[in-house]
Parts: C-alpha cells; structure tokens; sequence
C-alpha cells in the first residue's frame, strides 16, 4: 500500500480490490474549490476536518509519560519519543479526567464512558452515553459513505468484572446510550465496509420489507423492548441509506480529496497472525479512509482496557495487563509501539497533499487511555492531540490543567466539537470549554 | 444510627456513590428504592462502610443495623417474589445465531465467524438483552450472512433444502453420493472390470464397464440350509433368521419360497433338488452352478451412448440359451504346435480325438434324437473335406454316417444320435492340422421335435455329467469405434437345443425367465454415472428394477425414487443432455456416421422442453415451503398477513428481473435479517402486573436456556397444542432436553461463561517461551471442561460433582499431560476415574480454570484466589483501590510468587482483601501457569502449599481446599451456582425478588441428592422463567 509517486490523470479510477470499484475523485492539480467563487459551494470545496481517536488500554509507562518546554525544544517522555518527529503539530494535554469514572470500579467502569464522561451502569444494565466522536459522525453522516468506522486489534471481553459488563472494557464509541458501536476486527471487512460497492438487485426491497415488518412490530412490544427494535429499525435505515449512496458513485457532496495511490489491494482475509501486522493494517484503513473521504471519524482501540494481548513481535512474553502492574521496560517497549502507530497515521496524512497543506493539517488526531498508568490513576488522564485540525488548532504546546478548577475530559471535547462545527451547551458532566484548545 | 455514621457522606447534601439516605423517612419511602438498601447491606455485611477513618459503630449497633436491613430485605423478597422482572428485548447473541441457523438448515455452517464478539450483562452472561445490541455494522453482517446461508439452498421439486456446498455441481454430487449409498446399503458391489469378459462387452474394451451390485447369494444359501428345519417347524420367521444373520428378509422370503415351490420349472427344479439334499458344504457349489447359469441368460451392455443407432437399449440384458440349430468349431492346432498350447485330450499318437456330445438337457430323453450335420474340416481359400469322406478316419465309435436314429437313411455325410450320447472322432493330424472342425445340430425334423438337449463339441474324450447343464454365452463386437454401430453377435456353449416349431419352446421359455427373475446377476447399476466409453452422452443411468422387487420395501423404494426425482432436479439433466446430445449431433457432422444420433434429437429436446415447464411448475411450492420455513425461523405460527408480505417481496423481486433462483433465495436472507428471527420477540401490553408467556414463547425461552437455539419439533408440537405451559408437560419436556447432545451447548454457554473459560483457546494465550505445549493443548483443555460439564447436565449427576469428582473426560494429549497411567487411542476421548490420586476432580482441578486464573508467564494465587471467592463461593469483594502500588518489576531473586505477594499484599490498603483471596490461591501454588503439577518454584525451592483461611482454618494444597469448600462453604457454592443459572436462564440480574425461589431451589437439591436437573426443572417451572413484566423496573 506504498504511495505511489505519480499522479494519475484520469477523473476516476478504480480500486482494484475484489469486486470493488471507487468513484475516485479529484487530481491534486485541480483542486476544484479553487473555481468555486463563493457561498455554499465555497464552503463544501474546504478540505474536510477529520478526527481520529486512538486508544490505548492499561495506561502508560509510570515515569515516562511526559512532555517539556514547547515548540521544536519540546523535550518528550520515553513513551512519547515517537512522536518527536511532530511535536511542533501535537498538543500535550495534562491533567484532565472524568468525574464518572472515579465512581464504580477499576478497569471496566473507567472505559466505557472515557469519550462521553456519562455515568456508567452497573449489575445487569448496560448503559454509557452518546460519545462525542459519535456525535461528530452524525453530523457528517450524510457526506460520507459512512459515518465513522471504529477499529480494534482486540477481541472485546465477555463476562463481568466486579458487577460492570467487560464491555465497557472494549467500547469506547457508543452511537446512543445503549448502543456501543461494535468493533471491526477484520481489516479485509473494514475495507469491504467502505470501498465495496454494495447495492445489489433486490438488496434495498429486502430491507424495506424487514423494516416494514418490524415497524409493524413496534406496536405489539412494550415501551422497554421498543428501544431495543428502535436500534434495529435505525440500523436497517442506515444500511439503506449507505446502498443508496454506493448508487451514486462518485456523487458524494461535497469536497473531493486527491487520491495518489491508484492501486490499493483489499487485504486478506482474516485477523493477521502478528498484531504488528494488524495494526499496521487498521492504519492504513484509517488513512485510507480518510484520504477518500470515505469516511471522516475513524476511533481505533489498539487493544482494551484490560487487555490481555500479547506482543512476541517485541520479544515480550507477559500479556498487557500484567505489564502494565509491572511497568518494565517491556511495558515501555510496548508503549513506544502504540505510540509509533499514531506516528505512522501522522505521517502518512501529512504525506498526502490536500490544496495548500496536507491531510494532517485538516485532521485532529487524539490518543488517551482510561488511565495514566497501571495502578488505575485516573484523576489525571494521558491524552495528546496531533494535526492541524484544519488551521484552528497550533502544535508545540503543552497544557497543563492539573492544578485548575476546568479540567474535564468532556470540556475538551466541547472544544474539538466546536472545531468541527458543532456547537453543545453542555456535553457529559461539562457546561465549559477549555479555552487554550 | 444512620443519621451518625453515614449521613456524613450519603446525604441530600453530600451524595456520594449516588446515595442518599436522608430521603428515606418513613417505611413508605424505604420501600420506594430497595436496591439502595440492597448496596446498604452489602457494605455493611463486608465492614466496607463506613470507612476506616471515619466514626464506627459498636459492635452491637452493626448487628442491630444488619438484623433490621435482614428483616427489612426479607419482607421485601417475600412481597415481590415471582417477579419476572425487567427483561430487554434479546437480540440471539452469536452462539444463539449460530446454532439456530445450524438446526435449521441441518449444515454445519458458521456464519457469526465475523461478528463482533458478544458483551455479557445480567449475571456475567452473554444472553442478556442489555448486552446485545444492533448497529448497522452489524445488520449488515446479517444481511451478507443471510444472503450468504440462502446460497447453499438447494430447490427441489416440491421444496428446498440446504447443502453444505454452494454450487449446483456440487448438489448433483451430493444426490449421487446419497443414491450410491442406498445402493451400497443392500448390494455389494464389484467391478465387471474392462469390457473383455464374458458376457461384458463395450466397444473399446478399455473403458471399465463400471461396478455391478449383487447380494451375497452364499449367505442367503447357507441360511435356508442351516435353518431349514427351524424355519419349516415355524420355530423361527424369515424375519427372524434374517435379523439374526443380516440378511434381507424380503429377499430371504421370496427365496425361501421359490426353494420350496412345487409349480415345475426345470432350471429351478434342478436347483430345488440339490437343494433339498445339501447341507452348508455344498453351498458353494449350489452358488456357482447359479452363476454359470446367469452367465448363460444374461449379457452387460455399454450405455453411454444409448439410443445410438443400432445400440442396445439396456445396461443389463436377458438372453435366452434357445437355439433350433447349432453351429460348432473346433480349431485343431498346426502340426508342429507345442504341446502345452494344444488342450489336454486332443492330440493321441498321430490322432486329434474330438467327442460330438448330446445330452438330455435334464428333462428325460424321449423324442431326443439330434442330427449332427454334415461334420467338415474347414480351411481358408480351400474347398471343405467332410469328416466322411476321409479315407483314413481312424474310426467312429458308437454310431454311423447317414442313418437316422430310427434307421432310416438320410444324407450320407450326418450322422445321428439319441441323447444321451457320445460320438467320439479319430482324425489323422496330417489332415486335420491347422484345419477348424465345424458342425451343425439340430433335432431330428421328424423323430426329434418334440425333444430337447444340449449339444457340445469337445476336446478328446467326453464323459458328460447327467442332467441339465449350464449354458454359457459369449458376446462378440465387430466395430472399431464409438462412434459406429455394434454388429453384436451372442454365442452360446451348450445351448438347449429344440426344434424350431418345438410344443416345449414356451416351458422353456418360463424356465429361464424364472431363473432370471430369481437371480438377476446385478440387482441395480451402482455406480449410476456411466464410465464405459470415453465420451459420455448417457448423463445418469438408473436400472435398480431387481432390487426394487426382491429387496426394497415400499418405503425405501419410496425413498430411492424421490431421490431419482431429486438428482434429475437438481442437476437439470434433462436440459443436460439435450445440450450434450447437440453437441455429438454437431462434432458428427461430415463423420461417415453422422446421423448416428439423430433419432435422439427430437425426444429428448421434447423432454428439455417438459423439465423447463416443470422447473416452474415447481416455483409455487417451494416458495410455499419458503414460507413454512419462515414460521420456523419465528418460531411461532406466521399470521396471514406476514405470509402475505413474504409473496410479496418474492414478487417484487421478480419484477424487478430477478430470477426465480435469485429472488427465492433473497426472500430467504430476508427471513435472516428479519427482527422475529434476530429478536426473541415477545408480544406484551404496557402495565406492570406479570403475565404469563404464550406457548411458543415459552418454547423458545427453553430452548434458548437449554440449548441456546430454536424449539425442537417435540417442542413446537407441544407449544402448537397449547399446552406446553402445563407443568407436567413443561417438566417432561426439559427432561428431554436434558438428555439430548445439544445440553453440550448449555455446558459450553453457562458452565463455561460461569466459570470465566467460555472460548478458552481463542482468549487464552502464554507466554511461548516458557510454555510451548500450551498452544496445543488449550483446546484439549477446553473440551476437557466441556465435556465434564456436559456430563454433568446430561446424566444428571450430582451438583457436588461439579467441585468434586473423582473422575474426568481426556484425550491421549491431557492424559498424559495430567501424567495419568492410561492409554488412550489418539483421537479418542475417554471418562478416567481414579483421578483425584492425580491431584485432579471438579472445577478446580481443571487445567482450563488453573490456566485462565494465571498470568501469561507465571501463576497468580491473587487471581486464583479471588476465582474462588468470586465464581465458586459468589462473594461480594470490595473493589481494589483505585491507585494500587505497584509491583516489582521481577520476582527478586531468591523469592517466590508466593513471597513477593505476600510482601505486596501486607500493604494495609491492599490486606483487606487480600487476606481473604490470597490464602486460597496459595493453597493451588502446586499447579503452574497452565496447571500442570509442580514441586518446586523457582527451581530448588519447594512449593508451599499450606495456608490459613481467613476464617482461621489451615488448609493445605487443592485436596485441603476442596475439601473445606465441600465440608464448610457447600451451601455457599450451591447457592451461587444456582444464582447463576438463574441468571443465565432468565437473561437479567438475579433480584431480590429471586430469593425465595433461590432458596426454596437449595432446598429441593438438598432433598434430591443435589441432581442438577432438580435445579433446572425447578426455574424452568417458575413464575419468572414463564411469565413477563413489561413496565416498572
């Protein structure tokens, strides 16, 4: 999936993949907002902002989770030495955390609210919040293939822990309170889900009749189990919407991205044997997908809360949990590898032009944990943002909230929302925005 | 009291942890938010509350406060009990799926392989509606699942079924494979091998002319010898005899009676004779003389290209042995020939002797005068010499040419014989060499009509046996290849020989017919596809006519002609062949043979043309069928209205040009991504008050408990008649299913979920290093789990097993990983007993449990500790802290785990529980990361398996462990394993409302020597388990 050096001159070209065709878009030397003289069109012919969200279960390394001074003489922690490449386009952010998540447990009721800040229930039920990167999908819902696609290296946990569902270990995307967006796990169906021209003869009569008939349905349940069919009825509507769409090949609105790579091989069945490999794959999706404009939210766990993954590819032997209790130098080893993979994302959004800038400068990519470290602090969460997030977010700085009265998780999500267009009053347990955002 | 010690906190003012307790001021408002005082209870039960550094309570007050929240709890649980509760709408989680598409397409398919994993809630179980959610990315899987199942749909005449294959090749292999099969059930088949034998014959004679399909004619013979007399007294049945021997009794039957028959038939009578005086010694003589006559009344054809011009129209054919006259040749070798090439008699001194012989074919020999015509030696480009013209001719003996039986005179060079009789003929060698002896017989034209033998030229001197005997056919071809006509001539040694206008022809006739009828020498054609050419137009050749006569009852015969039906179905043959026949028509065209094939033309495009009309006489039932399935699917009757909409969406798919096939399979994945089918749907008003379930929603609410999948037949009957909700029917039924292999599922979805290893090898992993048989033996230790819980549940064993037994199920693999002296065939599974000598028995000892409680690298007592605590004893742990130390990067050197936790856990934040985890993990320290038994760790350093509970007992290893939890806490552990199965039945929460069923489940198990289906009957019969609460929490 190496870029490809020159520049296709054809309008549209073809992914070459396995029954997949991709109204491709638009040559970097026609960047076609440039003739658009103004108002709406004007608007639509900005490159689009993006946002990424990785995360990373268990924390980081205890000691070496740290950034100093600013700009180009930014001096960073082991953990984030990946990174150093960016550190005049990233943000270091300190000190802020979730009210929510102090209550409960440890691990499980720490994740699952970790980009909603809502109160997680316990026992029997499993109830989260609407998380912001989910909202910021439904707003771009309309414009893109899909909403959003969220990734993940690893397997979700069944089972409980301490009376709260394992699940909130492994989702951290939830489109409704009661809905965690599932996990692709396999890269070839990551890619299917956006590049595979879906719409078959009879495919939309199918889900319009099941549609019907649950509709119908609807009357004869009770109040409880009709939210329950409500997620059935609006997935059926979202999947016909998105056959609808895949009709209309290469008349998305909006703003075309350039594409440089005109051969792209759908990747092979299958979850890779080595998780560096699966890693790197998801990756490469997100910046794919991104590139495309396919989508424009993409959240990748790179491993739960909890985690159990092993990493043989590094030469560690102990699973991650256990890791993290130690805080080894395998536990860094392991860090610096998660960190490389949003190095990697960075650079290669940076290396795909978008009219004066790059991907990267319209992105905001966001790495946390539910966590700063093994021993469950989460008082003080990790959290980094890079790219340019299309001109309203500068790099080089460190923002330390630790010792400030605002210092919620949810405020700084108000904030990246506003950057997205989307102006809350109030989201999770916050009415602020943190202004240096 | 509440005011004092925790008003600080939990306050209107001050609610920590959500809890205020200053709302409640009178019972009324208690009421209003029990599970606040359930949260009370608990942390007043663990000492948790109020916290160390805060004012506490006298001893007596905390008793006062626990008695009072008791009683208060109590009352609660009493006034609510039955409840059903709040259960969500289920959506099937991805085992539920799974299995329920495998039952109801009978395929072993695995459709949810890419679905996101499932998320437990309730009780910790992957069944609870909360935990189950829909989002487009995952009806979309459904929908590609759905359409993916509806591939491997096979359409019949008359309806549909699945295969486990997707291609219509593949189906017709599958028909072919079922009919081989039947076959292969009542014949034993052989090859007739190449077309060169006798009686066999194609035209390349290098194609195999494939298998024939006999019965074992001896065994049949030995039974009606050996049981003659007790079949004759009606000491035993044909039925019983063949029972006992395995044999067919039909056929037995028809051959029993054909033995003992009275109606003459002179082939069979000769047999009935031998017969009757033979004993199971001369059963292979009787066989063989059986088969040499089938030698003799039938010949095997080729039939890949029947209906060729000039070819035989039958695989196997009848021939009749009937002649009026026959032509004989003898060939006498050349002068100088070896004597091992000349056949033993011939050759005496300079003389060939050559016998002429005459029999009475077995019927007595009046009228049997034959004339054997004018006898010559015959040699190419040479005029013949009549053997009565020879000067020399050594001599005749025993008759003289050119007079007649009775005397009279007829042509010189004949002569004439009465049967039984031996002409025996002296020719000089330096005549005869090189030469062919030829000679014709016939009966006497006047004196012989109304006679009958058999005639024979033979080498050297005859001694013919009495009797009828043998008559054996030999086939020649003339064509040199496929493509021309057959000039087929059949040829016969020892033919009966009758006048042509003979009075006995018909006699005969029904003699050999019987015979065949009898003893066909192949009851069908096996092998069904033909082999016996290079190039095959025959697509399917059925002739299984004999079977169905003398061994298929009617059911099977039933059975092998739908099949037939199904085969022509599914592969379209008749379209098949017409487009195969076209194209020998087209490859013949300017071939000196064409036209070979043209009289096929026309029948068999008019039979195409018939299948295509059949084809789509064929769509109404099968969408019929589809719609019949569809109530299956839902599990419940489908309402008129919804059988409707499905034609419906079927014919819309049509008009939008989809075809049949298409359309009936869309309509089909639209049942699998349809909510009745991904949904347990159960109809509810709003209200409050609970009500019981309908009948076929109780179906699916056992099915789904027992075996996470679709209502059985048995089920579904009983939920049609309505009576499913009557106890004794409800009790009888989840007998049943206790009984039946799919309670595997129950074991594999409760026990392991509830024992934290569900998955195991998928979710288990080690460090390689340290552990490399690990990776083959985690799903051994899975199976190993699953089979003992399955065990469990289907013998209905006693709960207590399930902590301690003295025996378990292993492969060769575990056998010897648990160092069992046993041995077991390696892929086999076997019970051992005896094991607890072995440190093994119950749950504890499992490798899969000690395994999964361990780190990737090391054991952990913590996690092992708490394992028990939590799953095996359900008790309610305070939370770690939220910032715990961290542990030293190593084990230090010269410690063990056991130390370097101990040091840890002496920490005063941590000792709290700790104290009460640790120890019991300590007390399995003998087994290591992956539960294999271990002395030392760190090498040289002994495992310390003593330990003392918190409780202040001392306890030492798994045997002192298992032991107080069966002695000490039983009560505790068959009251959580009971929670839990009513969690996991019931898809929600256990309540507080659950108690007195929970207990009243502890009682009746105590009452019941524990039987696990006690348990189960027991929920299954509850209020909670068959009635629903749509409103209220």
């Amino acid at each position: 999936m190496a870029p490809s050096k020159s520049y296709r001159l054809a309008r549209r070209t073809f992914l070459r993949g396995i029954g997949v065709t991709m109204a491709l878009p638009w040559l970097e030397s026609a960047p076609v907002w440039g003739d658009e003289p103004s108002g709406k069109a004007a608007r639509d012919s900005q490159p689009p902002m993006r946002l990424a969200v990785l995360f990373a279960g268990n924390g980081f390394h205890r000691g070496e989770w740290w950034a100093k001074g600013q700009g180009k003489d930014m001096e960073l922690g082991k953990v984030l030495q990946p990174l150093a490449e960016f550190r005049e386009r990233m943000v270091f952010i300190r000190g802020l955390f979730n009210a929510e998540a102090l209550k409960g447990n440890i691990h499980s009721s720490m994740t699952g609210n970790l980009l909603s800040g809502a109160p997680l229930a316990s026992g029997g039920e499993i109830r989260s919040g609407t998380s912001f990167d989910q909202i910021i999908a439904q707003q771009y819902s309309q414009s893109t293939k899909v909403p959003s696609l969220v990734l993940g290296c690893e397997r979700s946990n069944p089972g409980l822990h301490k009376n709260y569902s394992m699940l909130y270990s492994s989702h951290i995307s939830w489109s409704s309170p009661t809905a965690p967006t599932p996990l692709e796990l396999y890269p070839a169906l990551a890619f299917d889900r956006l590049f595979k021209n879906t719409a078959e003869r009879g495919d939309r009569s199918v889900l319009d009749a099941v549609q019907i008939e649950a509709a119908q349905f609807r009357r004869k349940i009770s109040a409880n189990d009709r939210l329950k069919l409500d997620e059935y009825l609006n997935s059926v509507r979202e999947v016909e919407q998105r056959l609808e769409r895949a009709g209309q090949q290469g008349e998305l609105q909006g703003w075309r991205p350039t594409f440089d790579s005109s051969i792209v091989q759908r990747p092979a069945d299958g979850i890779p044997q080595n998780l560096a490999e699966h890693m790197r794959l998801m990756c490469d999706i997100l910046v794919l997908a991104f590139q495309t404009d396919a989508t424009r939210v993409c959240t990748l766990k790179l491993n739960n809360d909890h985690s159990y993954l092993q990493f043989p590819h590094l030469g560690v032997e102990v699973g991650h949990h256990e890791l993290s209790h130690r805080n080894d130098d395998d536990f860094l080893k392991v860090n610096q590898s998660f960190l490389e993979q949003l190095a990697y994302i960075a650079r290669r959004l940076d290396a795909i032009k978008e009219g004066e800038g790059t991907a990267l400068d319209h992105s905001v990519l966001m790495l946390s944990s539910s966590m700063l470290h093994g021993g469950h602090d989460a008082k003080n969460l990790p959290c980094v943002l890079v790219g340019g997030g299309g001109g309203q977010l500068s790099g080089g700085r460190i923002l330390d909230y630790l010792e400030q009265p605002n210092r919620k998780m949810c405020s700084l999500y108000l904030s990246l929302m506003d950057k997205f267009g989307i102006h809350l009053p109030a989201f999770g347990d916050s009415q602020e925005r943190l202004a240096d955002v | 009291m509440l005011e004092i010690y925790c008003f600080k906190c939990h306050s209107s003012h001050e609610t920590q942890a959500d809890l205020d307790l200053e709302q409640f001021s009178t019972l009324t408002e208690v009421r209003t938010k029990v599970s606040a005082w359930i949260k009370v209870a608990e942390q007043i039960a663990t000492d948790e509350m109020p916290p160390a550094n805060e004012p506490q309570p006298t001893p007596d007050e905390r008793q006062q406060l626990r008695e009072w929240l008791e009683r208060y709890l109590r009352t609660e649980s009493l006034d609510q009990a039955g409840d059903p509760g709040p259960v969500a709408l289920r959506r099937l989680n991805n085992a539920e799926y799974t299995w329920t598409i495998r039952d109801l397409t009978g395929i072993e398919l695995d459709p949810a392989r890419e679905f996101p994993a499932d998320s437990a809630a309730g009780e910790g179980f992957t069944n609870a509606g909360n935990a189950l959610s829909m989002s487009p990315a995952l009806l979309g899987k459904y929908f590609d699942a759905g359409k993916e199942i509806a591939r491997h749909v096979v359409l019949l005449p008359d309806g549909f079924r699945f295969s486990p294959s997707t291609t219509p090749r593949d189906w017709t292999e599958e028909v072919l494979a079922e009919i081989r099969d039947f076959y292969r059930q009542y014949v034993h088949t052989e090859e007739l091998g190449i077309g060169t034998s006798v009686g066999v014959m194609n035209l390349h004679g290098n194609c195999g002319m494939g298998q024939l399909g006999h019965l074992p004619l001896e065994q049949y013979l030995t039974a009606t010898i050996a049981e003659r007399p007790a079949l004759r007294s009606g000491e035993r049945s044909i039925a019983d005899v063949a029972a006992a021997r395995r044999l067919n009794a039909k056929y037995l039957e028809i051959l029993w009676l054909s033995l003992n028959a009275n109606e003459p038939s002179i082939l069979l009578d000769e047999l009935r004779q031998k017969w009757r005086d033979a004993t199971v010694d001369d059963v292979p003589n009787l066989a063989k003389s059986i088969s040499s006559w089938q030698r003799g009344l039938w010949t095997f054809n080729s039939i890949s290209h029947l209906g060729r011009k000039g070819s035989r129209s039958r695989w196997l054919e009848p021939e009749s042995p009937i002649v009026s006259h026959h032509e004989m040749r003898l060939k006498f070798p050349p002068i100088d020939a070896k004597d091992t090439t000349v056949e033993p008699g011939l050759v005496e001194g300079d003389d060939f002797i050559v016998s002429f012989v005459t029999t009475d074919a077995g019927d007595g020999n009046t009228h049997d005068d034959v004339i054997w015509r004018k006898p010559r030696l015959v040699v190419e480009n040479q005029p013949d010499v009549l053997i009565q013209s020879i000067d020399d001719l050594r001599g005749i003996e025993g008759n003289q040419f050119g007079i007649r039986v009775n005397g009279e005179a007829m042509d010189i060079a004949s002569l004439s014989v009465k049967a039984p009789g031996v002409i025996t003929v002296r020719l000089p060698r330096a005549v005869a060499a090189g030469k062919e002896l030829v000679v014709t017989a016939e009966m006497d034209p006047e004196t012989g009509r109304d006679g009958s033998v058999q005639v024979d030229l033979v080498a050297g001197i005859a001694d013919p046996p009495p009797g009828l005997l043998p008559s054996v056919n030999t086939v020649t071809l003339s064509s040199v290849s496929a493509l021309y006509p057959d000039q087929r001539t059949v040829s016969f040694q020892r033919p009966i020989l009758l006048a042509h206008d003979s009075v006995h022809r018909t006699n005969w006739e029904s003699a050999m017919e019987s015979h065949r009828r009898l003893f066909p020498p192949s009851l069908c054609y096996p092998q069904v596809v033909p082999t016996d050419e290079l190039l095959t137009l025959t697509q399917f050749y059925r002739d299984d006519e004999h079977l169905k006569r003398l061994v298929l009852d009617q059911h099977a015969a039933r059975k092998i002609d739908r099949l037939w039906e199904e085969l022509l179905f599914v592969s379209h043959e008749p379209i098949k062949l017409s487009d195969v026949l076209d194209s020998f028509v087209e490859t013949l065209r300017g071939h000196s043979q064409k036209g070979a094939f043209d009289a096929l033309l026309e029948p068999v495009e008019r039979r195409a043309e018939l299948f295509r009309q059949r084809l789509i006489d064929a769509e109404q039932p099968q969408l019929e069928r589809l719609i019949e399935f569809a109530h299956r699917a839902y599990r419940r009757p489908l309402e008129t209205t919804e059988a409707e909409t499905l034609r419906s969406l079927y014919r819309q798919l049509r008009t939008e040009g989809l075809g049949h096939d298409e359309a009936f399979r869309l309509t089909l994945a639209r049942i699998f991504c349809a909510s009745p089918f991904l949904f347990r749907i159960e109809n509810s008003t709003d209200g409050s008050e609970p009500m019981p379930v309908s009948d076929w929603e109780l179906a699916s609410r056992l099915s789904y408990f027992l075996w996470s999948s679709e209502p059985d037949s048995s089920l579904r009957q009983a939920a049609a008649e309505g009576r499913l909700h009557e106890p004794d029917v409800l009790a009888e039924q989840t007998v049943r299913m206790l009984k039946h292999p799919r309670i595997r599922r129950l074991a594999t979805e409760f026990g392991c979920q509830w024992l934290h290893v569900h998955e195991f090898p998928l979710t288990e992993t080690k460090s390689e290093q340290l552990y490399p048989e690990f990776a083959e033996l985690r799903g051994d230790m899975y199976e190993e789990s699953i089979a003992f819980l399955t065990h469990v549940f289907q013998q209905d064993r006693s709960l207590l097993d399930v902590f301690d037994s003295d025996y378990t199920f292993v492969n060769d693999r575990l056998a010897n990983f648990y160092g069992f002296q046993k041995e077991i065939a390696p892929g086999a599974w076997e019970r051992v007993e005896g094991i607890r000598a072995y440190g093994r028995g119950g749950v504890l000892g499992l490798a899969a449990t000690l395994s999964k409680q361990s780190g990737a690298s090391r054991t952990s007592p913590i996690l092992r500790g708490n394992w028990v605590s939590e799953v095996l004893l359900g008790e309610k742990l305070p939370r770690p802290p939220k910032d715990v130390p961290q542990l030293s990067d190593s084990v230090p050197e010269g410690l063990t785990e056991r130390q370097m936790i101990e040091r840890h856990s002496s920490d005063v934040a941590c000792a709290k529980c700790h104290r009460r985890i640790d120890p019991i993990g300590f007390a399995l320290e003998a087994y290591d990361a992956i539960g294999r038994q271990r002395k030392q760790n760190p090498p040289g350093v002994p495992i310390d398996t003593q330990t003392v509970l918190p409780d202040g007992q001392p306890i030492d290893g798994l045997p002192g462990l298992r032991d107080y939890l069966m002695n000490q806490r039983r009560d505790a552990m068959i009251q959580q394993f009971c929670r839990k199965l009513l969690g996991y039945a019931l898809g929600r929460e256990v309540q507080l409302s659950d108690t007195p069923l929970l207990e009243d489940l502890q009682r009746q198990l105590a009452n019941a020597e524990f039987r696990v289906s006690t348990a189960v009957k027991s929920i299954v019969l509850s209020p909670q388990f068959c009635q629903k609460r749509s409103g209220g929490q």
